[in-house]
C-alpha cells in the first residue's frame, strides 16, 4: 500500500451519509446495538433522537425491530459489527427481513450495514474477524451484498441503497483505508468499476483489496503484464456482463477479498465465468481458516499470512496466466 | 356498555371448525395451539381491532401479529370468518400454490407478519409500534406470543426494548397453554421457574406456582393475568391494556391446548398432528356442542344480589342470567335497569338480561346503558316490526339480541326472518314469573322443534332453556339442541354453587359424550366409536366412554 495515498474512514462516511439522508426524508430510521459510537451512527441519533433506536447488545432483536419498522413503512438502517450481523441474526435476516414479499416488493426495506469485516479487525482476534458473511448473506434470496472499497464508495453506496427499495447488506472495514475512487465516482447497485484497463489478466477485487489489486497491477506492469483491475463492489447482484467481458478479453481472472475463498466474491465470479466464458479463475482470500489477534501495526503480517497482499495477488496472476495457456 | 359476546363466540366456534377442517385436509399442521388461542385471536379481530377485510392494507388498520406462527390455522380460520377471503380457501392450507402457507405469510390477506421462526414477532411488533409512534399514527398493534416460544432469548431482548421505549400502542397476549412440542412447558423449560425434579403436575391448576407474570413485571411490563377462553376477560384486559400509558402491556391468557375437543384438550400429542379424516366429523360436531351455564340470581337471596353475583363467579358460571319482571307482563316484579347498572361493576361475567316486560322497545335503551351484554325480549309483546327495531338497535349498540317464547307460545313465523343474525332464543320451560316450578315435560319436544326450525333458517346463535332445569334433566335438554341452561333453584338455591354448577356440567358432558358416541356409531359403527374412545389419554375417561357406548348400544 502506498504511504502517500489519502486515507479515508468508512464509518465516518457512513455516519455523515445517514445524517444527510435523515434530513432529506422522515422515513429514514437508524438502529444500533451498543456500537453506535463506533459505527458513527450516534450522529444521526443526536440530530434525530426520535428516529434512532439503540436496543443494546441484542442483534436478533435489532434486526427484527428494524423489520417491523420497515413493515410499517420506514427505511431502516441497522448497524453493528460484521461478526454479529449476520453472525447472531442469520435467521432474523432470512425470515424477518428477506422473506416477506408483497408483489414486486421482495423483502423488507432494511439496510444491514456492518463494520469490522475481515482480518483487519486485528487485536480482537479470530472470534471477531468475520470471514464468512458474504457467503452467508449471498445465499439468501432477495438479499443484495455490497462491499465498498473506500469511504467514497461508502458514501455513494449508502445513498444508492437508500434510493432503492429492499434489503441490502453492506460491509465496511474497521481501519482507515486508502481512497481509490474519485469523489465524482458514481455507484450503481449491480455495477462494477474498471479501475485500470488491462489485456493480459483481470484482477477482481472488493473492499480493502481494491487498493492491493491496483498495487499488484503496478508490480505486474513492471514485468510487462497488463492487468485489468475491477472493483466488484456489488457482489450480489453481480455485474456479470463486465466480468464476462473481462474473461473474454483478458483470458484469466484472479479474485481477491478479505473473506473466505469459500462462497465469497471469488466464488460468485467463478460461478459467473463458468457459466458464461470459462477461463481460469484463481481466488486469493482466507483459505478455509480463522484469523487471529494482531496489533494494528501487525495487520500487514496477518494479511500476508493469508496471502492477501499485492505481491501474492501478482504471483497468483502469473499462475493463472500459466494455467490459461 | 355491554358487548355482543355471543357473536364473538359464534365466530370463534366457526373458526375452530375451520382449524379442524383445514388441518385434516392438509394432513398436517398444529391444531392444538390454534384451538388454544381461538378466543384470543377472535376477540381481537371481532371486537377490538380497527380493520377492514376488504382493504387488508388500509393504512389506518390496527395490526395483528401472530408470533407463534405454527398456529397459522388458528389465524387463517379467524381471518376467513372475518371475510378476508372465502372460507372455502381454507381447504388449500399447506398445499402447493396456496396463499395459506404452513406458517403465516404475506401471501394471505390479513397476515401482517411472516412468522414461524419463533421469538421474532414481538421484536417485529415493537418496530411496527415505534414506527406508528414516530408518525403520531394512532394504529394499535396486537401480538400473540406462545409460552413455549418464550424459551427464545429474543423474546426477553424484545421485552427490555419495549419497556425502555415505553411502547404502549402495543398489546401482547401470551397464549399460556402450558404445552410445547416435546411435552408440558414446565417439563421442557419451566416458564414458571421450577427445576428438574420439581413436581409439575399442579402447574396448571395451582395459582401459587405461577411465576410467568412476575418475570414480565420484573422486565417493567404492565401484566394482566386472565382466563384466555373467557371473551369477557379478554375484552376487559385489552381495554385496560389500551388505557395503560407509557408502559407496555402483556396479557397472560391461561388457556387449554386443544380446547373445545375433549381428546385434544391439554394433550401434548396434539401440538403438531392433524386429526384423522374419519374422526374429523366427530370433532366438528363436538365443537358445536359447547354448552354454557347461566345461573339466575333471582333464585338466590334477592336482598343480596351483589352476594349472588359473587356466588356466580365462584361457582364458575358462564353467564349471569337476570330475570327482569315488571309486574305487568308477569305478575311479579324483580328489578330493572337501575339495579343492573348497580351490579354491573361487580363482575365481568356477561349479563344475560331476560326482559319479561311489556313494551320492551320503550325501555330497551335503559338496559343497553345499564351494561347488559345480551338482551332478550318476549315474542308475546312484539311483532315483526317492533322486534326488527329492537334487533337492529341492539346490534348497532354492540349488544346481543334474543327472543323468548312462553310455554304456550310457538316461535312466530316472523322470527325466522331474523334467524341468521339472532344471537339467542329462550324457550321457557316453566310459566314465567313464578319461582319453584317444575320443568314442563313437553318443553323437550318444543325445544327440539324450535332448534330444528332455527337450524333450517340458518340460525347460528344459541337456544337457551329457562325454567326447572336441574342436573337430572339438563342432559336431555342438551340432547334437544339447547346449549345454554338457566339454573334457578337447582344452582342459586343450593348452598354450594360450585358443586351445583359442576353437577350441571357433568350431566351435560355425559350427554355430549353419548351424542358423539351415537354419531360415531352411525358414521363408522363400533369400530369408529372404539377408535375415538382410544384417542382420550385419560384411562378413566376411556372407561366412562366405553360404558356410555355400551349403554347406548354403540358397542
Amino acid at each position: 500500500m502506498s504511504g502517500e495515498q489519502a486515507m479515508g474512514d468508512m464509518r465516518t462516511a457512513y455516519g455523515s451519509a445517514l445524517v444527510e439522508l435523515g434530513r432529506k426524508s422522515d422515513s429514514v430510521v437508524v438502529l444500533g446495538a451498543d456500537t453506535t459510537d463506533s459505527l458513527k451512527t450516534a450522529a444521526f441519533g443526536k440530530e434525530f433522537p426520535d428516529r434512532f433506536i439503540n436496543v443494546g447488545i441484542a442483534e436478533a432483536n435489532l434486526v427484527s425491530v428494524g423489520a417491523g419498522l420497515a413493515a410499517y413503512g420506514k427505511t431502516a438502517f441497522v448497524s453493528t459489527y460484521a461478526i454479529f450481523l449476520p453472525g447472531r441474526a442469520v435467521d432474523q435476516i432470512r425470515n424477518a427481513v428477506a422473506y416477506p414479499t408483497r408483489g414486486q416488493k421482495r423483502g423488507l426495506d432494511v439496510k444491514i450495514i456492518v463494520s469490522h469485516g475481515g482480518l483487519t479487525v486485528g487485536a480482537d482476534g479470530g472470534s471477531h474477524q468475520q470471514l464468512e458473511d458474504i457467503a452467508i448473506i449471498r445465499a439468501i434470496p432477495h438479499m443484495r451484498v455490497l462491499i465498498p472499497a473506500d469511504s467514497v464508495a461508502v458514501t455513494g453506496l449508502t445513498r444508492a441503497i437508500a434510493a432503492e427499495y429492499g434489503p441490502f447488506y453492506m460491509r465496511m472495514a474497521r481501519s482507515k483505508v486508502p481512497i481509490v475512487h474519485a469523489k465524482s465516482q458514481e455507484f450503481e447497485v449491480g455495477g462494477a468499476i474498471t479501475m485500470r484497463e488491462g489485456s493480459d489478466c483481470t484482477i477482481a477485487a472488493c473492499g480493502i483489496t481494491v487498493s492491493m489489486a491496483l498495487e499488484a497491477a503496478r508490480l505486474l506492469a513492471a514485468d510487462g503484464i497488463s492487468a485489468r483491475v475491477l472493483d466488484v463492489f456489488s457482489v450480489k447482484p453481480l455485474d456479470t456482463a463486465t466480468i464476462e467481458s473481462a474473461a473474454r478479453e483478458t483470458g484469466c481472472i484472479v479474485t481477491c477479498e478479505e473473506h473466505s475463498v469459500l462462497g465469497g466474491m471469488g466464488s460468485a465470479v467463478a460461478e459467473a465465468v463458468g457459466e458464461s466464458h470459462p477461463v481460469p479463475v484463481h481466488r486469493v482470500g482466507v483459505n478455509d481458516a480463522f484469523g487471529e489477534s494482531c496489533r494494528d501495526a501487525e495487520i500487514p503480517s496477518l494479511l500476508e499470512k493469508h496471502g492477501i497482499t499485492p505481491v501474492n495477488i501478482a504471483d497468483t496472476v502469473r499462475k493463472a496466466r500459466k494455467s490459461a495457456r | 356498555m355491554g358487548a355482543n359476546y355471543s357473536k364473538i363466540r359464534r365466530c370463534v366456534r366457526r373458526a375452530r371448525k375451520l382449524v379442524i377442517k383445514s388441518t385434516t385436509l392438509a394432513g398436517s399442521g398444529h391444531p392444538g395451539g390454534s384451538l388454544s388461542m381461538a378466543e384470543i385471536v377472535g376477540t381481537i379481530i371481532f371486537s377490538h381491532m380497527r380493520h377492514d377485510p376488504s382493504r387488508p392494507l388500509w393504512e389506518d388498520r390496527d395490526r395483528l401479529v401472530l408470533s407463534k406462527g405454527h398456529a397459522a390455522p388458528g389465524l387463517y380460520s379467524n381471518l376467513a370468518v372475518a371475510g378476508y377471503f372465502e372460507e372455502s380457501e381454507i381447504s388449500t392450507l399447506r398445499k402447493f400454490g396456496s396463499r395459506l402457507q404452513g406458517h403465516p405469510d404475506w401471501k394471505c390477506p390479513g397476515v401482517e407478519f411472516c412468522g414461524g421462526s419463533l421469538g421474532i414477532g414481538l421484536s417485529f411488533s415493537i418496530g411496527v409500534a415505534l414506527g406508528a409512534r414516530m408518525d403520531s399514527h394512532d394504529t394499535h398493534t396486537y401480538t400473540v406470543i406462545g409460552d413455549g416460544e418464550s424459551d427464545e432469548g429474543q423474546v426477553w431482548e424484545a421485552a427490555m426494548t419495549a419497556a425502555k421505549y415505553g411502547v404502549d400502542n402495543l398489546t401482547v397476549v401470551m397464549d399460556r397453554n402450558f404445552i410445547q412440542q416435546d411435552s408440558y412447558t414446565e417439563h421442557v423449560m419451566p416458564l414458571d421457574g421450577g427445576s428438574v425434579g420439581t413436581d409439575v403436575s399442579k402447574s396448571r391448576s395451582d395459582k401459587s406456582l405461577w411465576r410467568t407474570g412476575d418475570k414480565w413485571r420484573a422486565f417493567g411490563w404492565n401484566v394482566l393475568e386472565i382466563d384466555g377462553h373467557k371473551i369477557e376477560q379478554l375484552s376487559d384486559a385489552i381495554r385496560r391494556s389500551k388505557a395503560a400509558h407509557g408502559v407496555p402491556t402483556i396479557i397472560i391468557a391461561r388457556t387449554i391446548k386443544g380446547n373445545g375437543v375433549e381428546h385434544m384438550a391439554d394433550n401434548p400429542a396434539w401440538h403438531g398432528k392433524a386429526p384423522d379424516p374419519s374422526i374429523a366429523p366427530l370433532v366438528s360436531d363436538e365443537l358445536e356442542s359447547q354448552a354454557m351455564i347461566a345461573p339466575s340470581i333471582i333464585a338466590g337471596d334477592m336482598t343480596d344480589l351483589a352476594g349472588e353475583i359473587r356466588r356466580c363467579e365462584e361457582g364458575g358460571a358462564d353467564y349471569v342470567h337476570l330475570d327482569v319482571m315488571d309486574g305487568r307482563f308477569v305478575p311479579a316484579t324483580t328489578f330493572g335497569a337501575a339495579k343492573i347498572a348497580e351490579l354491573r361493576p361487580l363482575t365481568l361475567l356477561p349479563f344475560d338480561a331476560h326482559l319479561m316486560i311489556n313494551d320492551p322497545l320503550d325501555h330497551l335503551a335503559e338496559y343497553v346503558d345499564a351494561g347488559a351484554d345480551i338482551i332478550t325480549v318476549h315474542a308475546e309483546v312484539c311483532d315483526e316490526s317492533s322486534f326488527g327495531e329492537i334487533h337492529d338497535s341492539l346490534h348497532s349498540s354492540g349488544v346481543g339480541a334474543g327472543l323468548a317464547i312462553n310455554p304456550a307460545t310457538e316461535l312466530p313465523e316472523w322470527a325466522m326472518r331474523f334467524a341468521g343474525t339472532l344471537d339467542q332464543v329462550i324457550v321457557m320451560s316453566v310459566e314465567p314469573g313464578k319461582s319453584g316450578q317444575k320443568y314442563i315435560e313437553s318443553s323437550h319436544e318444543k325445544t327440539r322443534s324450535v332448534c330444528e326450525r332455527l337450524t333450517k333458517g340458518g340460525f347460528g346463535g344459541d337456544v337457551e332453556v329457562d325454567g326447572g332445569v336441574t342436573p337430572g334433566n339438563v342432559g336431555a335438554c342438551f340432547e334437544d339442541g339447547a346449549r345454554i341452561f338457566v339454573g334457578g333453584g337447582a344452582i342459586m338455591g343450593q348452598p354450594d354453587t360450585r358443586r351445583a354448577v359442576d353437577a350441571f356440567a357433568a350431566s351435560i358432558t355425559r350427554a355430549r359424550r353419548t351424542r358423539l358416541l351415537v354419531r360415531a356409531g352411525r358414521l363408522g359403527g363400533g369400530e369408529l366409536a372404539s377408535k375415538w374412545i382410544s384417542l382420550h389419554k385419560n384411562e378413566q375417561t376411556r372407561d366412562e366412554l366405553t360404558k356410555l357406548a355400551e349403554g347406548a348400544g354403540v358397542l
